[in-house]
C-alpha cells in the first residue's frame, strides 16, 4: 500500500461519509479531537474512506481544523461494507500507530469501530458520552451502563490504539477556522471478493406515526397554554417534528385536549426520546408520567415552575414568542435535507 | 416443607403477567364501561393454556394444576380482577366435567371449553338463596329420555357468554334430592335472563339463566341422580373458593403497587409521605395482608395438587383473602387522600372489585361456619 | 437452516431502582434482582424461531453467563428453541465485549456448521453493541446490525434490511453470517403453557473453559483490553440548563440543538 506522505497526527478521527454526505458526529467528534490533542501536543487527522479523492469533503474536513485528511479510496468503496473498510483501516493504523482512533456511535461507526478493535485486538468504549484524556495521555471514556442511571470510565491501558464511538450531538460541531492542513491520499488495494455484500437498495422515509406511549417525540401542552386558539402552536409544532400531543389535565378539561392525550399518573405514561413540556408547570402528577425521556425541554414564562428543576433545558419566556420561530427553523431544517435527498444520486 | 415456587412455577408467573399487561388494558375501559367480558380475548387465552390449566392433556388441557391455576389468576387479577372472576368460573365448569363426567361427557365438552370456543358455568344458586343450596327449587323431572327443567338461576357469572351450563336441579327431596346436569344453551327452553348491573368486577358477565320446560338429555346428566349436593360442595371447596381468594389476590397485588408508587411519588410537607410513619403503617398492612392471603391460597393449591381434602383450608382462604382485600383497598385510597375517590384513580375501582368478591363465590358466613364446625370438633 | 441464538440474561429492569452500587469494590451489587431475556435477544430468537418454521432445520442458543442463568435459558428453551449451550467458568468472570465476542466465536466453532448467526443489536445493560460485529470480526463472517427484516432466499442467500439513520439499506448477503436485530423486527410469541412444559424437556449443556480451544489471551477481567476506571452514579439532580438570551436567541438554540440531535 502506497503512503504519499508522512502521517503525523496522533488521533484519528473516523470522519464518516454515506453517498457524498459527511455525518455531522464525525465534524463533532473532530472538534473534540482538537480540544484533547492540543494540550497533548498532538495532531489530529479526519480518516475519509470512499470511493474517489473527494475534494469537496476533503476541503470541508480542513476547514474544521483537521491537521490531515487521510483519504482511503477505491472505486468498490461506492457502498459501505464492513469487512473491506475494517481492513483498510486495520492497515493504515498498523502503518502509522495513531493513540487514539474515535468514530461516530452511528450504524456505520458501531459496526465498523467493532470489527476493527478485532482486527486491532484492542479495547473500544461503545456510546460515549464523554471522553477525557489523562495525564498519562490514556483515552478516558464516559459510557452510561443500565440504561442511564449509572456511569462509568473506561480506558484500555495495554492496547493501542485508543478507540471509542460517540454518539451524535454529545459534542458540540466545531467553528470553521482557515485551512492550515494537508491532504493525504491513500492508495489501496481491494478485490471484489472483498466487498461480501451488496446493498440493491437505499431509502429515507418519513417518521411513522405510534400510539402516543410508543411515540419518541411528544409535545405536551398544559394551563399556561391558555386558550384553545392557542392549542394550535402545539399541534402544530408536534406536526412540524413527526410527534405526538400529549396534554395535562387542565387542556383536556377545557376541552382543548382530547383525554387520551393527556398523560400523568391518571392518563398515559410515555417514553419519549424527546419531550418538549409548553405551558405545563411540573406538577408531580403529569411529571411521573414520562418515564426516561433523553430530551426534556420546558418552555413556561414562571421561572419557579417546578419543571425547571426537573428538565434539560429550560426556557423561561412566554411561548407566543417561542414556538412560532421555532416552526419556522425547523422547516428550514427539513428544506434543507429535502433538497439535498433529491440530489442524492442512488 | 418448601415456601419456593419451582422454576415452573416462576416462569408460568412472568409468562403470565406479560400476556396480562399486554392484552388486558386495551380492553378495560369497555369493561368497565359496558359490564361486558372480551370475548374476543377467549381464543387467545385458550391458546395459551388459560382456559384448560386443570384440564388433562388428553381433553385438550396442559393438566399443570391448581396452584398453576392460581397463578395465572392472580397474575390476571393484577391487572384486572374481573377477568380471573370470569376465568375462575369457566375453570369451575371444568373441573365439575372432569371429575364428575363420564368418558362421552369428557371428550364433548372438556376439548372446546380449553380452547376457547365458549366459556364454562356452574349455576348453583336459585333465587332462593345460594347460601341455602338444600333450598334449591329449580325442578329437573324425568320424562322419557329427557330431564324437564323449570326454574332460574341467578347471581350466574359468564351467564351470557357461555354455551354449556353445569346446573344443579332438584330430582327428589331434600339435600339428597339434588343432580346435576350439563345444559346446552342450545337446548330449546333454556336460555340467559336479566344481565345484572354490578358496582365491581364489571368485565366479568353476570346475570341470569332461566329454564322453561327446558328438555336435558338423559346422557347430560353429570355424576348419579342425588349426587348433586355433593358434586356443588366439592366444585365450591376444590374450584371456587381458591379461584375466588385468588381473585382476591389480583386485587391485593394492584392495591400494594398502587398505594406504594404513590406513597413513593406524592409529596407534602417538602418529602415523599412515604416518610410519614402513619402511611408507613397503612403499607405495612397492606403487604402483610398480601402475604398471608398468599401463604393461604398458595396452601389450598398444594393440597388439591397432592390431593389432600381441603374444605376448611379452602373456606379459610377464600374468608380471609376477600376480607383482606376490601379492607387493603380501603387502605390503598386513604393513602392517596382526596385522588382515592377520584373515578379517574384505579384505586377506587380496586374497593369496588373487593367488595364484589365478598359474597360471590361463597359468603363469608358460611366460610365461618365451615371453620367453627373444624375447629371445634379439634379438642374435647 | 442451522441457527444460532446469542442469548444474554440481564437484570430485569422493574427492579433496577433496587440496585446498589458497592462504594468499596465499584461494582454493581446485583444481588436479589431477577434476570430476564434481554428484550432484543428474545427478538432474534423469535426470529430464527420463523425462519425455521419457513425453512426447516434447528435453532441453537448461547449464553455466556454464570450457572444462575439457567432459569433464563429454559425461558428460551420454552419459546422453542431445540438446545441451550451454557459457557459457564469463573474464568470468563468479567469479560469486555472483545473478550465475550472472542469466547463465544470459540465456541461458535465448536458448533459448525451453522448458516445464521442471530444476536439482538444491544443489551439492556452494559449496551455496547458491540459483540455481534466482533463475533463476526472473530469468525471472518460478514455481518449486518439493526436488522428490521430478514428474508431467506435460495442458495444460502439472505435479503435483509438494515435501519440507517432517517432509513433504510436492503442488502443482499450470503451465508454463514451475523445478524444483529433492531426491536422493529418481530413481537416475540407468547410462550404457552403446554411450551412451558415441552421446553423442560430440553437439554442444557454447559461448556467450560476445558471444553474450548481458547489459544488467544482474551478471557475474563484479565483478559480484557477495556478496563473500568471509575463507576459512578450521577447525581439525581439533573443539569439543567436554562437557556440565556432574548427569546429569538433561545429560540435559535433551540432549533439548532434539535436539529444536531436528529429531530429536524
Amino acid at each position: 500500500m502506497a503512503v504519499n506522505k508522512t502521517v503525523q497526527s496522533k488521533i484519528w478521527v473516523f470522519t464518516e461519509q454515506r453517498q457524498g454526505e459527511l455525518a455531522e458526529v464525525g465534524l463533532e467528534l473532530l472538534g473534540k479531537a482538537l480540544e484533547l490533542a492540543h494540550p497533548a501536543g498532538w495532531k489530529v487527522a479526519s480518516v475519509l474512506v470512499s470511493h474517489s479523492l473527494e475534494n469537496g469533503l476533503c476541503e470541508q474536513l480542513l476547514s474544521f481544523g483537521a491537521d490531515e485528511v487521510l483519504v482511503a479510496h477505491h472505486p468498490l468503496l461506492s457502498s459501505y461494507c464492513s469487512q473491506p473498510y475494517a481492513k483498510i483501516l486495520e492497515n493504515l493504523i498498523r502503518e502509522h500507530n495513531p493513540e487514539v482512533f474515535l468514530l461516530g456511535a452511528t450504524a456505520m461507526g458501531s459496526d465498523l469501530g467493532a470489527r476493527l478493535a478485532v482486527r486491532l485486538r484492542t479495547g473500544l468504549s461503545a456510546h460515549c458520552i464523554g471522553l477525557e484524556l489523562s495525564p498519562e495521555k490514556k483515552l478516558l471514556a464516559v459510557v452510561p451502563g443500565w440504561g442511564g442511571n449509572v456511569l462509568a470510565r473506561i480506558y484500555s491501558p495495554h492496547t493501542q490504539p485508543q478507540m471509542a464511538t460517540v454518539m451524535p450531538g454529545v459534542f458540540d460541531m466545531p467553528q470553521e477556522k482557515k485551512t492550515t492542513g494537508r491532504i493525504v491520499a491513500v492508495e489501496v488495494n481491494l478485490k471484489p471478493e472483498d466487498v461480501t455484500y451488496r446493498i440493491l437498495e437505499t431509502k429515507r422515509e418519513a417518521i411513522q406515526e405510534h400510539a402516543l406511549e410508543r411515540a419518541e417525540v411528544i409535545i405536551a401542552g398544559g394551563w399556561g397554554i391558555g386558550s384553545k386558539e392557542d392549542w394550535q402552536a402545539v399541534e402544530n409544532l408536534a406536526e412540524v417534528l413527526h410527534g405526538m400531543v400529549g396534554a395535562t389535565r387542565p387542556p383536556v378539561d377545557e376541552g382543548w385536549a382530547k383525554e387520551n392525550q393527556m398523560i400523568g399518573q391518571s392518563g398515559r405514561t410515555v417514553h419519549p426520546k424527546l419531550y418538549i413540556g409548553i405551558g405545563i408547570s411540573g406538577e408531580m402528577h403529569h411529571m411521573v408520567g414520562i418515564k426516561g425521556a433523553e430530551m426534556m425541554v420546558a418552555i413556561n414564562q414562571d421561572p419557579q415552575a417546578p419543571i425547571f428543576a426537573q428538565c434539560d433545558l429550560g426556557l423561561v419566556a412566554d411561548f407566543k414568542e417561542i414556538v412560532p420561530q421555532l416552526i419556522g427553523s425547523i422547516q428550514n431544517y427539513h428544506k434543507t435535507k429535502q433538497k439535498d435527498d433529491s440530489d442524492l444520486s442512488h | 416443607m418448601d415456601f419456593k415456587l419451582s422454576e415452573r412455577e416462576e416462569l408460568l408467573r412472568k409468562t403470565m403477567r406479560e400476556f396480562a399487561e399486554k392484552e388486558i388494558p386495551p380492553r378495560m375501559e369497555a369493561m368497565e364501561e359496558t359490564g361486558e367480558f372480551p370475548v374476543d380475548l377467549l381464543k387467545k387465552m385458550g391458546d395459551v393454556g388459560i382456559l384448560g390449566v386443570i384440564t388433562p392433556q388428553e381433553y385438550g388441557g396442559t393438566g399443570m394444576g391448581n396452584l398453576a391455576r392460581i397463578i395465572i389468576l392472580e397474575e390476571m387479577g393484577r391487572v384486572c380482577p374481573a377477568i380471573p372472576m370470569a376465568l375462575q368460573v369457566h375453570h369451575m365448569a371444568t373441573h365439575a366435567l372432569n371429575k364428575f363426567g363420564n368418558e362421552e361427557q369428557k371428550k364433548k365438552y372438556l376439548p372446546p371449553l380449553a380452547k376457547g370456543a365458549t366459556m364454562g358455568v356452574v349455576a348453583v344458586t336459585d333465587p332462593s338463596g345460594g347460601s341455602d343450596v338444600a333450598g334449591i327449587k329449580t325442578s329437573a323431572k324425568l320424562e322419557g329420555d329427557n330431564y324437564i327443567l323449570n326454574g332460574r338461576k341467578c347471581f350466574i357469572t359468564n351467564s351470557h357468554v357461555s354455551d354449556y351450563w353445569v346446573v344443579i336441579a332438584r330430582t327428589g327431596e331434600g339435600g339428597r334430592g339434588l343432580s346435576a346436569f350439563i345444559v346446552e344453551k342450545s337446548f330449546p327452553g333454556a336460555k340467559p335472563g336479566r344481565k345484572e348491573n354490578k358496582v365491581g368486577l364489571r368485565g366479568a358477565n353476570t346475570g341470569e339463566l332461566v329454564f322453561q320446560n327446558c328438555p336435558v338429555p338423559k346422557a347430560n346428566l353429570l355424576g348419579h341422580e342425588g349426587e348433586g349436593m355433593n358434586i356443588a360442595l366439592q366444585n365450591i371447596v376444590e374450584a371456587g373458593r381458591p379461584g375466588m381468594a385468588s381473585v382476591a389476590l389480583g386485587i391485593l397485588n394492584a392495591v400494594l403497587e398502587q398505594a406504594v408508587k404513590f406513597a413513593n411519588e406524592r409529596s407534602l410537607y417538602g418529602k415523599p409521605i412515604n416518610t410519614l410513619q402513619a402511611i408507613q403503617w397503612h403499607i405495612a398492612e397492606i403487604y402483610a395482608d398480601l402475604e398471608i392471603s398468599r401463604l393461604l391460597v398458595y396452601r389450598v393449591g398444594w393440597m388439591r395438587d397432592n390431593n389432600i381434602r381441603s374444605d376448611t383450608e379452602s373456606a379459610l382462604a377464600k374468608q380471609f383473602a376477600c376480607e383482606a382485600a376490601a379492607r387493603s383497598a380501603r387502605k390503598a385510597i386513604e393513602i392517596h387522600g382526596s385522588y382515592g375517590i377520584m373515578k379517574e384513580y384505579p384505586v377506587q375501582r380496586l374497593l369496588r372489585d373487593a367488595l364484589v368478591t365478598i359474597p360471590a363465590g361463597g359468603t363469608g358466613e358460611i366460610a365461618k361456619l365451615v371453620m367453627a364446625r373444624h375447629a371445634l370438633g379439634m379438642f374435647k | 437452516m442451522q441457527i444460532i441464538v446469542c442469548l444474554k440474561p440481564v437484570p430485569d429492569p422493574k427492579h433496577w431502582h433496587r440496585l446498589g452500587l458497592d462504594p468499596q469494590t465499584k461494582t454493581l451489587i446485583r444481588e436479589g434482582i431477577p434476570n430476564i431475556i434481554n428484550p432484543l435477544d428474545r427478538k432474534a430468537l423469535e426470529a430464527a424461531l420463523r425462519l425455521r418454521e419457513k425453512e426447516g432445520g434447528e435453532v441453537v442458543t448461547l449464553s455466556m453467563a454464570p450457572s444462575s442463568a439457567m432459569p433464563v435459558l429454559r425461558e428460551g428453551l420454552a419459546m422453542g428453541a431445540d438446545l441451550s449451550i451454557l459457557l459457564s467458568d469463573l474464568a470468563f468472570a468479567g469479560s469486555d465485549a472483545l473478550a465475550t465476542s472472542y469466547i463465544m466465536a470459540t465456541a461458535i466453532k465448536k458448533m459448525a456448521p451453522y448458516d445464521l448467526i442471530l444476536c439482538g443489536n444491544q443489551t439492556l445493560d452494559g449496551s455496547t453493541s458491540l459483540v455481534s460485529a466482533q463475533i463476526a470480526e472473530f469468525l471472518d463472517l460478514p455481518n449486518l446490525m439493526h436488522v428490521s427484516a430478514i428474508e431467506a432466499q435460495k442458495s444460502r442467500v439472505f435479503h435483509v434490511r438494515s435501519q440507517i439513520e432517517h432509513g433504510y439499506m436492503l442488502v443482499e448477503i450470503k451465508a454463514p453470517l451475523v445478524l444483529s436485530v433492531a426491536k422493529e423486527i418481530n413481537e416475540p410469541r407468547y410462550i404457552t403453557l403446554m411450551n412451558i412444559l415441552e421446553g423442560e424437556k430440553k437439554e442444557i449443556r454447559v461448556w467450560s473453559s476445558k471444553d474450548l480451544s481458547l489459544s488467544e489471551p482474551w478471557v475474563g477481567l484479565k483478559g480484557s483490553p477495556s478496563q473500568m476506571a471509575d463507576l459512578f452514579i450521577p447525581e439525581a439532580k439533573k443539569k439543567v440548563e436554562i437557556l440565556q438570551g432574548d427569546p429569538s436567541e433561545m429560540t435559535k438554540t433551540l432549533a439548532d440543538r434539535l436539529h444536531r440531535m436528529g429531530y429536524c
